[in-house]
């Protein structure tokens, strides 16, 4: 898997913070950018273009749906959704990255 | 690539790339667009806005890139285009593509016809429901058992069912006028049941059916001229009416398999018929676990039906009823080991064709060195390039199995629908399978490998220098390259398996002309099959034999009949036995036996050596006599007379030899020094099948049928068939002839394949040699000189592999002795010259050419070059 392009990031969060921002329902891709800058208070720069390798990713490994509708703006866009499987990898991943913050938070308390 | 599901959404991909790619395009438009208008809203200009939407969105160039990357397959991606290139690379050199393609054709389509036979024959599984769950069993190791035996067991019920059956049997169809002689599967009445053959047309025997019948497909089409209303028929078998009420479907397969193909299936009658076992395990019961049970059973067997030899509870066997424990438990062994160097033979086929690929390959990627020179320079990785070179082999071997699975199937229909002239009916039914598909693939690659590894590594390892130069003819003035290393292993290859074909056609034409011993041209065989129940008393079976010959001497041009219940070299009858001569010296005698009739030497034309023949007096009321073969008569009197000394064997009987006859073939051509007794046809117990033999010093055309005629008016419910002497020994002949054959063929292949290999490595040479024979020429060498040069070259080839195959082949052939006929040697001195001389001749062939065109080299033309 190649690294992603983002180094603020942790590897592998950014498909997190994509399945669990398509938790909620279906997004279309530019939507999908602008919740995860909004929600995360303009602190994580993602470069909005990283956002569609990732995306194509997903889908090949199937935990993302994608398919054609109109936007809120009239226009056709391409909406992605979580399938079962992303359902199910949301929660391991959201679990494993809460061991790996306790663990952080852990050891920068101790030592 | 994690799961199986993931690789098929990328190939699925990989089908619909167009359209996923203009997919992004929108996708991207539509991002920066509405971003755009976002910043739009905040008061940017639509100019700034696009300019800013772009700068956040980040180089579409790599976004693109990568997310394309997501769906690639790449070692798929690049193997199929590397075929694209391997393609087009080969459809410009349309000569080198097809004699490659041809040579692999050749040896793949020989490889796999062998294969698909040997697969037939040895390990074809039997037309029945699940045969994995069904078992042959043998008690005291008997292969049969009789009816009563085989009831016991039935009821038994440890199995989910238990048939019988007697495989080699016949039965005489009264057909009007004809009687006939019927191969037939005799069956309990429950074998279709237990065993669950498909019917194609009509229904199986049912329990408790007596007169009824299943006929095959082949003799539903053949005897029954495919009559849709055959179900229904009667037909009289043995004097009783049957009713047919199925037909197998065309490729059924019986239980004994061998190609073995009987015309019927007809329920056991007789109660003293001896049958084989075969059940059907329960569903979960192992073969080992059905020991325990059997065991029982035959324990319980020893106490109602005690035997005084054996006991059923000893040597209980259970064996699966296909592949290698079938084989094992059949002792087929011989026979495996004889389709296992077929195997071998035609692999040694394959990999002559392999190394004229390989060094085709060779001499093409010393041609394109330049091309890989400059890739590698550019900075092609080399492991790529091997792949790409690998992917042309790849490609030539695909195309070369699948022209050699076209010859398969052709091949294979044809040994299908072969006839072959044989006592037992014989019928394969060959049909590509699984097994095929999985033997072509794993050959495919293999070959692609062999002939393409070498040449790949090598070309790829040039010196970047050099092949940029275009020096490329250097590396070839070497006199053992690689290429003549293979064209020396091809010809020496070749030369094995032509002194193995020329050994076995040889020993073809000795076989033929070989004098047996007896007269094979003025003798006729009519075999009589009686139906048992019309002769219960052997008295009876004399009587018709007595009247018969009477009524054969009567024919016009009939010189004198006789019978015998053995016709040499058609089957035979072994006896190992401890005797006493006269009654004080005990020996054991291992003998062929034959009981013959009156006349029997005379109508043979087999001398008497000493005393006298069988006469008419020689009744069974009559003091018993016997005559010995000189061996036999050597072995146990040496050089003195055994007339009128007496043999005595174990159970009472005694005999006194009356007569000493020439030594003669019994059962093989092969055989030698074979030791053999004859004692009188009227004082041995006689059988239903008979075989008479008529002497006459010509046949007429009439003869045959005259005979036929005269036997069928005796009894017209005797199944007679009439033929030469000569033609009743295409048994005998049928090993010399199928290793002639296959020998031959495959040597004629072998030598075919390799030639074409001197051929090119030869052409090749000269025209990577053409400035040097230019600049000779325009110095004043002579043409002869030229001439010399080439023709050396070929000679050092050909000599070199010839002393090689030799070598191997007088080693590889000793254990070939065993079937060739005595006084033909493995290391025969004629099978060799003739290789040699073979061989020579097919060198100069291919060398003609090109030293031809070493003479026509121009040397304005060929110093140009520079």
């Amino acid at each position: 898997m190649p690294p992603l392009n983002s180094p603020e990031l942790l590897p592998g969060t950014l498909y997190l913070l994509v399945l669990r921002t398509l938790a909620r329902g279906p997004l279309h891709g530019y939507a999908i950018a602008r919740r995860i800058k909004e929600h995360s208070a303009e602190t994580l720069q993602i470069e909005d273009g990283s956002l569609y390798p990732a995306l194509n990713r997903m889908l090949v490994k199937g935990w993302l749906a994608a398919e054609w509708g109109i936007s809120e703006n009239n226009r056709k866009a391409r909406f992605y959704r979580l399938t079962a499987l992303g359902k199910k990898q949301l929660d391991t991943e959201a679990k494993e990255f809460d061991k790996l913050i306790q663990a952080i938070q852990l050891v920068m308390k101790t030592v | 690539m994690h799961s199986l599901k993931e690789f098929f959404r990328r190939l699925l991909y990989l089908g619909r790339r167009e359209n996923l790619d203009s997919m992004l395009d929108q996708e991207v438009e539509f991002h920066i667009e509405s971003r755009a208008e976002e910043l739009q809203q905040q008061g940017l200009s639509r100019a700034q806005a696009m300019i800013q939407a772009r700068r956040e969105f980040g180089p579409q160039a790599r976004m693109r890139e990568e997310s394309r990357g997501a769906w690639e397959i790449r070692w798929l991606e690049e193997l199929l285009s590397d075929l694209r290139y391997a393609f087009r690379a080969l459809r410009k050199s349309p000569g080198f593509a097809l004699a490659a393609i041809l040579s692999l054709a050749l040896g793949i389509g020989a490889n796999t016809t062998i294969f698909s036979l040997t697969m037939e024959f040895l390990f074809s599984v039997p037309s029945a429901g699940q045969p994995e769950r069904l078992i042959s069993i043998r008690l005291a190791g008997n292969s049969h058992s009789q009816m009563k035996i085989y009831r016991f067991v039935r009821d038994a019920h440890i199995f989910a069912g238990l048939a019988g059956s007697f495989e080699e049997h016949s039965v005489n169809w009264r057909n009007g006028e004809e009687t006939a002689q019927l191969p037939v599967y005799w069956v309990t009445d429950n074998y279709f049941e237990v065993l669950g053959i498909p019917v194609a047309i009509g229904r199986p025997i049912q329990a408790g059916e007596r007169n009824v019948a299943v006929v095959s497909f082949n003799f539903w089409q053949t005897r029954l001229s495919a009559d849709p209303g055959a179900i229904g028929r009667t037909m009289i078998l043995d004097g009783e009416p049957h009713t047919i009420v199925g037909i197998l479907p065309r490729d059924h397969r019986t239980l004994l398999g061998f190609g073995f193909a009987p015309s019927l299936y007809v329920p056991v009658r007789n109660e003293n018929a001896y049958v084989a076992f075969v059940a059907r395990l329960p569903e979960g019961m192992t073969r080992q676990a059905a020991f325990g049970p059997l065991k029982r059973v035959a324990q319980d067997l020893d106490r109602v039906f005690p035997e005084r030899d054996f006991r059923y509870q000893d040597d209980l066997q259970i064996d699966a009823v296909a592949g290698m424990e079938r084989l094992k438990s059949l002792n087929m062994i011989p026979f495996t080991a004889f389709f296992a160097v077929l195997m071998v033979v035609v692999g040694l086929v394959l990999m002559i064709a392999c190394a004229n690929v390989a060094s085709l390959l060779l001499a093409r990627a010393s041609s394109r060195r330049q091309e890989l020179g400059i890739r590698l320079a550019i900075g092609a990785g080399r492991g790529r390039l091997v792949r790409q070179l690998l992917s042309e082999s790849l490609l030539l071997a695909v195309l070369g199995t699948l022209s050699g699975l076209l010859l398969n199937f052709w091949l294979t229909s044809l040994i299908s629908r072969i006839q072959l002239p044989l006592p037992l009916p014989f019928q394969l039914h060959i049909a590509p399978d699984w097994r095929l598909i999985a033997y072509s693939a794993a050959l495919a690659f293999a070959s692609a490998l062999f002939c393409g590894l070498f040449p790949a590594l090598k070309a790829t390892r040039a010196d970047l220098n050099s092949a940029l130069k275009r020096e490329d003819f250097q590396d070839n003035q070497r006199r053992w390259n690689m290429r003549n290393a293979l064209v020396v292993a091809q010809l020496a290859t070749s030369t094995l398996l032509l002194a193995a074909g020329l050994l076995f056609l040889q020993n073809l034409s000795r076989s033929t002309s070989m004098n047996p011993g007896f007269d094979v041209d003025h003798t006729l065989v009519a075999t009589a099959r009686l139906v048992p129940a019309n002769y219960p008393t052997p008295e009876k079976t004399q009587a018709f034999v007595t009247s018969a010959l009477d009524s054969l001497r009567a024919i016009p041009g009939v010189q004198a009949a006789s019978i015998a219940h053995v016709v040499p070299l058609n089957g035979q009858q072994t006896n190992g036995i401890g005797i006493k001569i006269d009654g004080v010296r005990a020996v054991h005698v291992q003998y062929k036996n034959n009981n013959v009739g009156p006349d029997y030497f005379r109508v043979m034309g087999i001398p008497i050596l000493a005393g006298r023949e069988f006469s008419p007096s020689d009744r069974a009321s009559a003091p018993h006599v016997a005559i010995l073969n000189e061996n036999f008569a050597r072995q146990l009197f040496g050089n003195a007379s055994p007339i009128g000394h007496r043999l005595d064997f174990p159970y009472g009987e005694s005999l006194t030899i009356v007569g000493v006859a020439r030594n003669s073939k019994y059962f093989t051509l092969g055989e030698v020094n074979a030791v053999a007794l004859y004692v009188p046809f009227a004082q041995a117990p006689a059988g239903e099948n008979l075989s008479f033999l008529i002497r006459a010093a010509e046949f007429p055309p009439g003869l045959v049928k005259d005979v036929t005629k005269t036997l069928g008016e005796l009894d017209q419910t005797a199944a007679v068939d009439t033929k030469p002497m000569r033609d009743a020994l295409v048994l005998a002949l049928l090993p010399s002839r199928a290793g002639a054959a296959i020998f031959g063929s495959m040597g004629v292949l072998g030598l075919l394949l390799a030639s074409v290999g001197l051929y090119g490595v030869l052409a090749y040479t000269i025209s990577r040699r053409i400035r040097e024979i230019g600049l000779r020429m325009a110095l004043g060498a002579e043409p002869r000189a030229v001439l010399r040069m080439v023709f050396r070259d070929s000679f050092l080839l050909v000599a070199s592999g010839l002393a090689i195959g030799l070598g191997i082949a007088i080693v590889v052939t000793r254990p070939l002795s065993m079937f060739l006929v005595p006084g033909l040697s493995p290391t025969d001195p004629v099978t060799y010259f003739s290789v040699i001389a073979l061989l020579a001749t097919v060198a100069i062939a291919a060398t003609v050419g090109p030293a031809l065109r070493a003479l026509r080299v121009d040397p304005m033309v060929a110093l140009r070059y520079e």
